[in-house]
């Protein structure tokens, strides 16, 4: 399949799309490595240019991210400070992003906005306004909400060949979900991505 | 040499089972037969834990000889009947499935012997908590993992007690009409 399906089109319902990297034990924890824990910064080794353009398509094909707290703060900590010649920096600050918090009172990072109260409802109103597809990455406790509440379309998961044997999970105990296999497509340093339609 | 191969069919949030050990959420067709059949043919020699074991024991012994015996029955019964099947358990003390050996203690050093002797690859079928004690001693060559699209929820956990890190090494991936994934890995040698 080619990557023209990765590159999100104008819906009148727009796709709440999770992108996750994940290790063969479900583990979504600090794949980069910015949180300091255990095992963090475990994607490092497999990075590849087709893993970028993977995620260079994603997010031009987005045009709205979804965060949650923790993920958020990461991100805008990182993000503000960095350039690239692709424009991939420059898209992640210039993007609108909305924030699920209970916590936060305020958000700095270019063009936040903060959703606070019922998550559920503020994410399906976002889903009815026209636009491309609204990307999760990270953000594990957002996503079991969402599942809980039927609210995610599209799971991109690049599942990698470790078994971390700890961390944060990308699905909660208790959640269930019958998907359907979009695309199963292995890059050349042994990462699989493994599409899924809900 | 001979490889240690762990052959399992998971959901995609890492269950073997449901939580009343429901299996029958696991897509099964001629498509992955083959492939288990192919996979099978390389080895002579079948490993369980005890809850798979005994599982397999109320099956397989008849089951190319019931009225509905499947193709897949008929001729994975033709080889896993005679093979060796070991069953690494210390509550169990007999089995009653012919060519059965239990083996109580020593995992290491049994799996070393086994390993030594001339014959084909042995499989590891589903036993998540024998393949975590394998995982921890470093016993598997290659894993065969089928992932279902389903998200279960709650059940029987792929990935039990792992202690270290893992690191492997991606040999093969493959789609199935069913919707079913096949990732098959080895060990890095790192």
């Amino acid at each position: 399949m080619s990557n023209s399906t990765i590159v999100g089109q104008v819906n009148k319902v727009r796709k709440i799309v999770v992108s996750e990297f994940v290790s063969l034990d479900g583990v979504i924890e600090d794949p980069g490595g910015s949180e300091k824990s255990k095992h963090g910064g475990w994607t490092m080794p497999y990075w590849s240019d087709e893993i970028g353009k993977f995620k260079f398509d994603e997010l031009f094909g987005s045009d709205t991210l979804l965060l949650g707290r923790v993920t958020y703060q990461g991100f805008a900590d990182a993000w503000p400070s960095r350039t690239d010649e692709q424009g991939f920096a420059q898209r992640m600050n210039g993007l609108p992003k909305y924030v699920v918090s209970t916590t936060l009172d305020e958000v700095e990072w270019n063009n936040s906005k903060l959703i606070k109260g019922d998550v559920a409802k503020e994410v399906s109103k976002l889903k009815q306004q026209p636009g491309r597809d609204i990307l999760i990455a990270g953000s594990g406790e957002l996503v079991h909400e969402l599942m809980k509440h039927d609210l995610i379309d599209e799971y991109r998961l690049l599942v990698y060949p470790v078994v971390l044997g700890s961390g944060k999970r990308l699905f909660a105990e208790g959640t269930k979900a019958n998907l359907k296999l979009l695309e199963a497509r292995t890059f050349a340093s042994g990462v699989v991505l493994l599409r899924y339609q809900h | 040499m001979r490889n240690v191969i762990w052959l399992v069919h998971t959901s995609l949030d890492g269950f073997v089972t449901g939580p009343n050990g429901e299996m029958d959420w696991i897509r099964l067709d001629d498509e992955l037969f083959e492939d288990v059949h192919a996979l099978v043919s390389t080895a002579d020699t079948a490993l369980f834990g005890r809850v798979t074991y005994q599982l397999m024991e109320g099956y397989w012994p008849t089951a190319a000889n019931r009225p509905t015996a499947t193709k897949h029955d008929i001729e994975h019964s033709q080889w896993l009947n005679p093979a060796l099947k070991i069953v690494f358990s210390r509550i169990l003390k007999k089995a009653q499935w012919q060519n059965t050996k239990i083996v109580a203690e020593n995992i290491r050093d049994e799996m070393a012997k086994l390993k030594e002797q001339p014959g084909k690859n042995l499989i590891l079928f589903a036993s998540p908590n024998l393949a975590s004690t394998f995982m921890n001693l470093d016993l598997i060559d290659e894993y065969r993992f089928n992932v279902n699209p389903i998200v279960l929820g709650r059940g029987k956990a792929l990935f039990t007690d792992q202690r270290s890190l893992n690191k492997l090494k991606l040999l093969e991936s493959k789609t199935y009409k069913t919707g079913v994934v096949k990732l098959h890995y080895s060990r890095t040698g790192e």
